[in-house]
Parts: C-alpha cells; sequence; structure tokens
C-alpha cells in the first residue's frame, strides 16, 4: 500500500460519481483535443511555410492579375533564386459546388520553388513532358478516387476556351505527397502554358508569383528590390513573406482562433464547475477520515498533497480518455471527403493537453485540498 | 388521502426549499445548462446573422445574370455584345421611354485593413450603371452624396465603414496608381450590399483596364419571380452560356455558405449538453442522497412514490431551465447584433451581424429542457425506490 | 512493574472562546502516568474528559502549563512535529472505530506504517502479526462495512498498536457495543497491558468498562475527584 493506492481507493469509491465526472472531463478534452489539432492544422498553412518564400502580388489585391513580363525582371532581381508565377484557375469537377483548388503554373520552375510538393522521378518527367499534365494532391485524389494515368476533365468557373466550353481535359501524370504530415495536398496543378493558350481571356497575365531567396536574410532587401522594380506602373507589386500572406489569408475568414478559444473555454467551464463541485462534496464527506489520518500522525501537508493527487489523477484519467477518443475523432473527420486541412495530433498537441489537465486538477483540487489542510482535528471527528 | 396533485405540490415546495442548502451544487448544475445553451445559441444566430444578411441582398423582383456555372459575381464575366443581346429578352421591366431597366456591373476586388485584426482583407468594389442604384431595395445614401460618373468617386456601405479602416467621407483611396475619394456611405438595411464600395461602372471599366467588358448584369423584372423569358432565351441562343436566376435565389444559396456552422455548432453544442448531462446526474443524484432521509419519512407518511419521483425531476427541469435561461439571456446580451466579417461566396468579405432570433431561443428551451429531463429522471427513479427503512436508519 | 513516569502534566490550564463567554475547561490540573499503567477516567458529560484526552493524543494543545512524555516537552511542539510524535508514541482507539471505509481490514491496519520507513515485506509481516494478535487473520481481506461492530474495534485495535506505540488512548471504545462484545475488548486492552505493557489511558462512561482498569480517575468540572475503589 502506498499513498497512491489511498489516492485511487479514495478517487473510487463512489463509482457514479467517479464515472459522472470523469465523463465530463472526457467530453471537454474530446473538444479540447479536436479543436486544438484543427486549430494546428490552420496554423500549420503558417507555420509550414518557407522563410525563404516571398509571395507578390498586384498591390490592389491578390485577385487583380500582373504581366507575365514581371516574371523575368523578378527572376534578375539579386538575391531570387526562382519564380514561379500561378494563376488562379476556378477549378471544378463534374458539378460547380466540387470546387477544386487549381493553380496554372510555371511548370518548370513549381518543383523548385515548392520544395514541400514530393514526387517520384517517373511522375515529374512526365509532368514536364505532358502539355496536358495535371499534379493532384494524395488528399483530393483520395476523396475523388483519382489516380495516375486517369483522364480528368476539370471546368473552370472563370474561364472559357475559344469555343465557349468550359471544360479541360487532363492527364493524372502524378499524385504528390507532402513533405510534412500538415502539408496541405488538396491542391492540382496544371501547365500555365496549355491554360493560356487555350483560354479566350486576353492572354499573358499571371495571378502572382512564389518567390524563392537565396537565404531568408535577404527578405527585406528582396521584397524592397521587386516592388521598387514596378513602383508607379499600372501594375504595381506587394511583395510579402509567404508567412505573412498566409496568416493574413486566414484572418480573412475571421477570427477563428477567437471562435474554438472560446469553444474550448466554454467547455472548460462546465468541467471546472462540476468537477470542482464534486471535489468539494467527496473531500466534505471525508472529513471525520482526513481527521483519523491527521490523528494518526498523518502531516498536513502529506493529506493536502493526497487529494490534489485525487484531483489530478482524476483530470488525467477523464483527460486522457478524452484525447484518446478525439484521435478517433480525428481520424474519422479526415476520412470524411470534403476539402479539409489534415488533422493530426502531434507531441506538441498532447503535451499541451496534459498541461491542461494538470492545471484542472490543480484548480478542481486545490479548494478542497486546502480545506483538509486547514482542517481540525477536533472539529473533524466531533463531526463525524 | 391528498390527491397526488397535492401530494407532488408539496414534495415539489419542499424540494425547492431545501435548495439553498445545496446550492453549489445545484448551481453546478445550472451554470453548465447555462453555457450549453449559451454556446449553441452563439453558433446559430451567427449562421442566422449571416444568411440573414445575403437573403436581405436578394429581390424577387430583380434577376441577376451570371456566366454559368461561374457561383461567385467574381468568377462571372461576359461581353458588352451579351448584355445588349440579354437587354432585349422578354420579361424585362421598361421605364418611361420603353427602355428596358437593366445595370451591367463590374466586381473588382481591393484591399481594405480589418479593424479587428489590422490584416488586409478582400472588399468587392463594384461598378453599377445608375439604374443599378436604384435596383437595390432599401438602398439610401445616409451620409454624403452618391459618386458622380466617369469620376473616380467612390460611394462605401455602412459595413465596410464598420469593420475596415479608412474609409470615412474625404478620404483618398489608392488602387494601383489610381486614386478614388470617397463621396458618400449607403445603407441597404443591413444586408450584404453593405459590404461593398460602390462606383460607376464605366470608370472601374477603365480604370481596371476591362475594356467594354462587365461581369454581371442585374434586371428589373415585369413579374417579380419570373425569369422564364429570359432562361427561353439563354436556351436558344448557343452563343450565351450564362444562368439567369431571381436575385433573392441567387443570395440564397450564397448565404448556404455559413450553414456547416449550424452542424459545427450542433455538434459542439450536443457534445458540451453531454458534460453538462453528466453534471445535472451528479448534482441531482447528491440530492436525493442528501434528501433520502426526508424522502423516506414522507414515504412512510403515505406519500406516494410518484410524488418522490416527480418532485426529484422537476427539481431538475427548473434547474435546467433556469440555466438554459441565463444562457439565452447572456447570448442575447453579448451576440445579438455584434458585428463582424467573413469571406463569402465571391471570395470577399462580408460584413454581418450576429441575430438571435426568436425560433431560435426555441432550441436552446429544448436542449435545456433535454438534459433537465435525462439528468433528472434517474436520480428520480432512484428517489422513488428508497425503502422506507432509510427514514429510520439515518438517525443517527 | 516499572515505576517510571510516562506522561506527566504540570499546571494545565485550558480555556476557549464559545461565542462570547469564555469557556475555562482546566485551571492548573497536575496529572501524571506511570509506565504500564492502565487509567480509565469516568465524568459527566462536560467534565473535560474528552478534551484531556485529546491534550494527552497532542490533537488539542493546553493553553498554559507544561506536558512532558518520556522525559520530552510535548505542548511546545510544532503541528507538524506532533504529528510525528503521534505516529511513533500514541495508538488511539475511538468509540466508532473510526476505519477507512474503502480499505480492507489487513490495509486499514497497515495505515499508519505508511508513516514509518519499514519495507513492504516488514509491513506485510507486522500486519499479519497485528491480525493474529486480535484474532482476525481470516477476515484479513474484509471490508469494514463487512464485519460486525466488535471486529471493526478489533481492527482499530491492531492499526493502534501496529506501529508499537507507548501509549493506547480509548476514547469510549465500548461505548458502540453490547456487553458481551465490549467484555471482550475490554479483556483484549487489559491483555496489551499485561503482556505486552502497554499504557492505556481510557475514557469511558461506563463503571463496569473501568473496572477493567488498574485504576480509576473521575473528573469533574476540570478536576480529579479521589474516588479510587479499585486500590
Amino acid at each position: 500500500m502506498s499513498d497512491l493506492y489511498l489516492i485511487f481507493k479514495n478517487l473510487t469509491r463512489k463509482k457514479l460519481r467517479l464515472f459522472l465526472t470523469m465523463f465530463a472531463t472526457f467530453i471537454a478534452f474530446l473538444i479540447y483535443g479536436t479543436i486544438t489539432s484543427f486549430q494546428a492544422a490552420l496554423d500549420a498553412g503558417v507555420e509550414l511555410s518557407a522563410d525563404d518564400r516571398l509571395v507578390s502580388v498586384n498591390k490592389i489585391n491578390f485577385t487583380q492579375p500582373l504581366p507575365i513580363s514581371y516574371v523575368n525582371k523578378v527572376r534578375g532581381v539579386a538575391g531570387v533564386e526562382e519564380v514561379v508565377h500561378m494563376n488562379w484557375f476556378g477549378g471544378y469537377y463534374q458539378d460547380p459546388r466540387n470546387q477544386v483548388q487549381t493553380f496554372a503554373v510555371d511548370k518548370d520552375t513549381l518543383l523548385g520553388v515548392y520544395t514541400e510538393i514530393i514526387l517520384t522521378d517517373e511522375e515529374e518527367a512526365n509532368w514536364l513532358q505532358n502539355r496536358q499534365a495535371i499534379l493532384v494532391g494524395e488528399s483530393i485524389a483520395r476523396t475523388n478516387g483519382w489516380k495516375v494515368g486517369d483522364r480528368l476533365p476539370l471546368n473552370s468557373n472563370i474561364f472559357s476556351q475559344a469555343d465557349g466550353k468550359t471544360v479541360w481535359q487532363f492527364d493524372i501524370v502524378g499524385v504528390y505527397t507532402g513533405a510534412d504530415a500538415q502539408t496541405d495536398t488538396n491542391s492540382v496543378y496544371i501547365h500555365y502554358k496549355y491554360f493560356n493558350e487555350t483560354q479566350s481571356f486576353g492572354g499573358n497575365y499571371i495571378g502572382w508569383m512564389g518567390v524563392k531567396t537565396a537565404s531568408p536574410d535577404l527578405n527585406e532587401q528582396v521584397i524592397k528590390s521587386i516592388d521598387d522594380l514596378f513602383v508607379n506602373s499600372p501594375f504595381e507589386t506587394e511583395t510579402v513573406p509567404e508567412k505573412a500572406f498566409q496568416k493574413a489569408f486566414i484572418e480573412q475568414i475571421g477570427n477563428i482562433g477567437l471562435i474554438l478559444t472560446s469553444v474550448i473555454g466554454a467547455a472548460f467551464f462546465i468541467i471546472l464547475v462540476i468537477v470542482g463541485n464534486s471535489m468539494v462534496l467527496a473531500v466534505r464527506e471525508r472529513t471525520a477520515e482526513i481527521g483519523v489520518m491527521k490523528t494518526l500522525g498523518f502531516k498536513s501537508v502529506r493529506i493536502f498533497r493526497m487529494v490534489l493527487g485525487e484531483s489530478m489523477l482524476l483530470a488525467l484519467m477523464g483527460g486522457g480518455l478524452g484525447l484518446l477518443a478525439s484521435l478517433g475523432m480525428i481520424g474519422l473527420m479526415n476520412s470524411v471527403p470534403a476539402p479539409l486541412p489534415t488533422l493530426i495530433m502531434d507531441a506538441d498537441v498532447v503535451l499541451k493537453a496534459v498541461g491542461v489537465m494538470l492545471a484542472l486538477g490543480l484548480i478542481t483540487g486545490i479548494i478542497p485540498a486546502v480545506s483538509a489542510l486547514r482542517l481540525n482535528i477536533i472539529t473533524a471527528l466531533s463531526r463525524g | 388521502m391528498t390527491s397526488i396533485f397535492s401530494q407532488i405540490w408539496a414534495v415539489v415546495a419542499m424540494n425547492i426549499r431545501s435548495l439553498p442548502r445545496r446550492l453549489w451544487m445545484s448551481l453546478a448544475a445550472v451554470f453548465a445548462v447555462t453555457v450549453v445553451v449559451a454556446v449553441l445559441l452563439s453558433f446559430l444566430s451567427m449562421a442566422r446573422g449571416f444568411s440573414q444578411t445575403l437573403e436581405g441582398a436578394g429581390s424577387e423582383s430583380t434577376a441577376i445574370i451570371t456566366r454559368s456555372g461561374s457561383r461567385s459575381e467574381l468568377n462571372s464575366s461576359m461581353s458588352n455584345e451579351t448584355v445588349k443581346i440579354l437587354s432585349t429578352a422578354p420579361g424585362i421591366a421598361r421605364d418611361a421611354n420603353d427602355n428596358p431597366i437593366y445595370s451591367a456591373e463590374l466586381y473588382v476586388i481591393v484591399d481594405g485593413i480589418k479593424r479587428t485584426s489590422k490584416t488586409e482583407a478582400n472588399i468587392p468594389m463594384r461598378g453599377i450603371s445608375p439604374v443599378g442604384f436604384d435596383l437595390r431595395e432599401n438602398v439610401e445614401i445616409i451620409e454624403g452624396r452618391l459618386f458622380t460618373t466617369g469620376r473616380n468617386e467612390i460611394i462605401v456601405g455602412a459595413g465596410v465603414l464598420r469593420e475596415f479602416e479608412g474609409f470615412e467621407i474625404g478620404k483618398e483611396l489608392r488602387f494601383g496608381n489610381t486614386e478614388w475619394t470617397v463621396v458618400g456611405v449607403f445603407s441597404t438595411g443591413g444586408s450584404a450590399f453593405e459590404s461593398e464600395l460602390w462606383t460607376d461602372a464605366r470608370t472601374v471599366q477603365t480604370q481596371f483596364r476591362r475594356g467594354s467588358s462587365y461581369q454581371t448584369m442585374r434586371v428589373l423584372l415585369e413579374t417579380p419571380g419570373d425569369v422564364s423569358g429570359m432562361v427561353e432565351l439563354v436556351e436558344n441562343d448557343p452563343r450565351l452560356n450564362l444562368d439567369v436566376e431571381t436575385e433573392a435565389a441567387f443570395f440564397a444559396e450564397q448565404g448556404e455558405a455559413l450553414s456547416y456552422i449550424v452542424i459545427v455548432g450542433w455538434v459542439i453544442s450536443f457534445l458540451m449538453a453531454l458534460g453538462a448531462l453528466a453534471g445535472a446526474l451528479n448534482t441531482m443524484y447528491t440530492s436525493v442522497s442528501s434528501r433520502a432521509a426526508e424522502i423516506a419519512t414522507l414515504r412512510a407518511l403515505g406519500f406516494s412514490n410518484t410524488s418522490a419521483f416527480v418532485g426529484t425531476l422537476v427539481e431538475s427541469v427548473l434547474l435546467s431551465l433556469i440555466g438554459g435561461a441565463i444562457g439565452a439571456f447572456l447570448s442575447y446580451i453579448f451576440m445579438d447584433g455584434i458585428s463582424t466579417s467573413t469571406l463569402g461566396a465571391s471570395f470577399t468579405q462580408v460584413v454581418f451581424t450576429f441575430s438571435l432570433t426568436s425560433d431560435l431561443f426555441i432550441n436552446g428551451v429544448w436542449l435545456a429542457l433535454i438534459i433537465g429531463v435525462v439528468g433528472g429522471f434517474f436520480p428520480a427513479w432512484q428517489a422513488a425506490r428508497l425503502p422506507v427503512m432509510v427514514a429510520f436508519r439515518q438517525g443517527n | 512493574m516499572n515505576d517510571e513516569i510516562l506522561y506527566d502534566l504540570k499546571s494545565i490550564s485550558k480555556s476557549f472562546v464559545k461565542g462570547k463567554e469564555q469557556v475555562t475547561v482546566f485551571d492548573g490540573l497536575n496529572m501524571s502516568i506511570k509506565q504500564g499503567d492502565f487509567l480509565a477516567i469516568m465524568g459527566p458529560s462536560g467534565s473535560g474528559k474528552t478534551t484531556l484526552l485529546n491534550m494527552l493524543g497532542g490533537v488539542d494543545q493546553p493553553t498554559g502549563g507544561e506536558v512532558w512524555f518520556d522525559g520530552n516537552r510535548v505542548d511546545t511542539l510544532s503541528e507538524n512535529g506532533l504529528a510525528q510524535w503521534r505516529a511513533n508514541n500514541i495508538g488511539f482507539i475511538f468509540q466508532f472505530y473510526n476505519l477507512m471505509p474503502m480499505l480492507n481490514a489487513a490495509r486499514n491496519i497497515e495505515l499508519p506504517l505508511l508513516l514509518t520507513n519499514l519495507s513492504k515485506a516488514q509491513r506485510k509481516k507486522s500486519v499479519a502479526t497485528a491480525l493474529e494478535l486480535v484474532e482476525l487473520s481470516d477476515r484479513a481481506k474484509h471490508m469494514p462495512n463487512e464485519l460486525s461492530g466488535g471486529q471493526q474495534q478489533r481492527v482499530a485495535i491492531a492499526r493502534a498498536i501496529i506501529s508499537d506505540p507507548k501509549l493506547l488512548l480509548c476514547d469510549e471504545p465500548t461505548g458502540d457495543l453490547d456487553r458481551h462484545t465490549a467484555d471482550e475488548i475490554l479483556q483484549m486492552l487489559q491483555l496489551l497491558n499485561e503482556k505486552f505493557g502497554k499504557t492505556i489511558v481510557m475514557v469511558t462512561h461506563d463503571p463496569r468498562a473501568a473496572e477493567f482498569a488498574k485504576r480509576t480517575l473521575h473528573l469533574d468540572k476540570g478536576e480529579f475527584v479521589e474516588k479510587d475503589l479499585a486500590a
């Protein structure tokens, strides 16, 4: 027998109460684990942005075009290693509701700038050779059941071909994976050249440029050089680090962070109240026993620790199970065919969750623990 | 023997009188329900506010024509010729001079700085014809004046002014190398158009190098809701690859963009409700065990076990409903009317306000009721089955 | 028998404030307990016998005077010092047994050993010996609520002696038991006193229980009244 055994016995003496408080904790951590993983996935878009990558867009707004001639000019800027230009194709598959993030890109430089796109050598060779090639991400390929060798018709909700058709035919030459498990693989890439020659709008415009610098230290200098190059032209540019661009983009959706934090806060408020109250009650019911323990010679601090240990154990058990369940929930969410980021519960999320559990155990246990600490033996025994 | 109702009433009254003894435990159950209901109503009011904002923009008497499959005004495009052909379509209302009433419009995106996050966000700038102004319902200039055709003048929606920096009257805006002046603020009664900047369509064509092309076309319908004349024209002309629908239908579809919020809200609230249910059960079991002697004594006096059951159930439901009412009240105070913006279907910011309408309250009440009933049922069952013996045993 | 003094209370006073009134329980009480004594303290309720027992057990402190135990002063110890002292020197037996409801008999007995440095094997051995002494070896795994009152009190006795304290303090140890069981418990206390040399102080209001003691002190209004019949 040890203190831990006593703690465990105290915790489990009322099975129904234990079940209910653990269940409440379980639910809170199920929500916590799922939401923080979701948040981590959202942040991943920002976090995984390469530090040596810039995005150069039209200063009015990134949906406004830039002339293709800019690409070579930017390539000549000192400190620039590689440039890839991109156009938003407005792709959808079969139904306008089933949107596909389609980028018409410079086939030769895409893989040099976006090094997180992983292809086999054969896939890469085919991508470069075939004018109608399309690279699809692992995630979107899974969602739609696409595989290498398929002929893929994609519509554009923006562009038309000269004959008025809005559907383009592509050959899937590669299903790329991400360098990181959280790399977005919901996008598809097509050749700019094929797109530009077949669409009916005024051509030779690009959407924006992805710029790889020789070193992140040069970013500031390169940004200034690029933007200075086109100042006072009809197409002024605004160049920002990719990280900042991604962050601003997510901010556009709204203050998701606030919403998620509020939900987590609300969930924890509930268990704080429920579990905290149960702990107070549980310890109050044990007043006489604590008095006896103290009489036997158990020091107050030791009893204080045992009460706190009990609330911690409760939080860890309920929270641990909740975290496990959220792992299942994440798996479920990942398997749903929806354009959601890939959710992963990484060590960071788990560590934070354990920290929260300990904090929760501390907060819910501190009041009863202090009252147990202060409990006077004589009053305790006369009450029993 | 008293009637069952007066028995129940006696037990309920006794339970309620003894509530202060179990104050904290009871408050825990109340708070838990409060939070659950507040969370649910917040999500629902967000989705409702968004869809109201978009639905409010759509009129039955106006039709909107977009490129087929574009699904948003931003993606759509059409040539001047297309506009000309369509303007001859049957079913379009005509003015005093027998000219069709329509507005060919452009829709470009410019950057604005969000007040809350200080980051750049997409704001739609709409080029309209003078008729376009009258095609919107409830539109009025609430400050300043209308833009002058052919000049780089802009009027801003009240929502843009509220959520973004630097759009006050008299401010100079720079888009690329062109300068624009804000000359007025307009309101459309809270609808999605308030999230836009308006100016003259021709000016947008010139300054944004759009030649003579447009993106969408709005027409006033002869008969509200009837777009059949135009649909027929489009179907019979192979040159036209367009979607025609009433503006109401168009915006209703866009308003669904946040419908997933409703699902998310329900899922999260449901999970939290399970947690709150655990709290309610905990509270009520404690309540029953602390009143065990009391309940048993009543039973010994001849009270039926039904009264013990109903008495406990009523206590639980009451606590839950109080929690629900507080939650609804809090979300009404703090959520209703909150102004915010998010990305809409056109890839632009839609400014909207949370709207907690009365029909949404019902959802909160139901949720609270379910928690109360389920959370009270099992403890009540236990109370009803307490042996009379307990009354004598717990004497010491 | 050894005549050495185990416990010496010198001019003890004890008063506390109850509501607005100052209540004085003791004012200059003197008392000494010899090693190996079995002392019964009797007295009407309100006489101060429980307070006295609490002070002897170091769970209550006198407001004046000195308390000496086995040559050391006790009333000046800190709360933690007292706890340690209790663990080493005192065994308690309560009227309502005060066993831990979630622990079985053996573990209840083992509880005070958590305050020692004994190894697991040593603890197990001590518990087995104690169980044997109180004749409950076959009930080791039973939970308190599965035991009769007498059995529970015997578990409590085993718990009280497990760390071999010098002094056993019993607060109405038979108050909740029938006559026959009470006698068994008292005989057991007698055995502990005579065979194992434990000094015992027992508070009781039952004259028959007091008969098992070597001597009886009568406490009334905070003072001892000599009516030592046994001597």
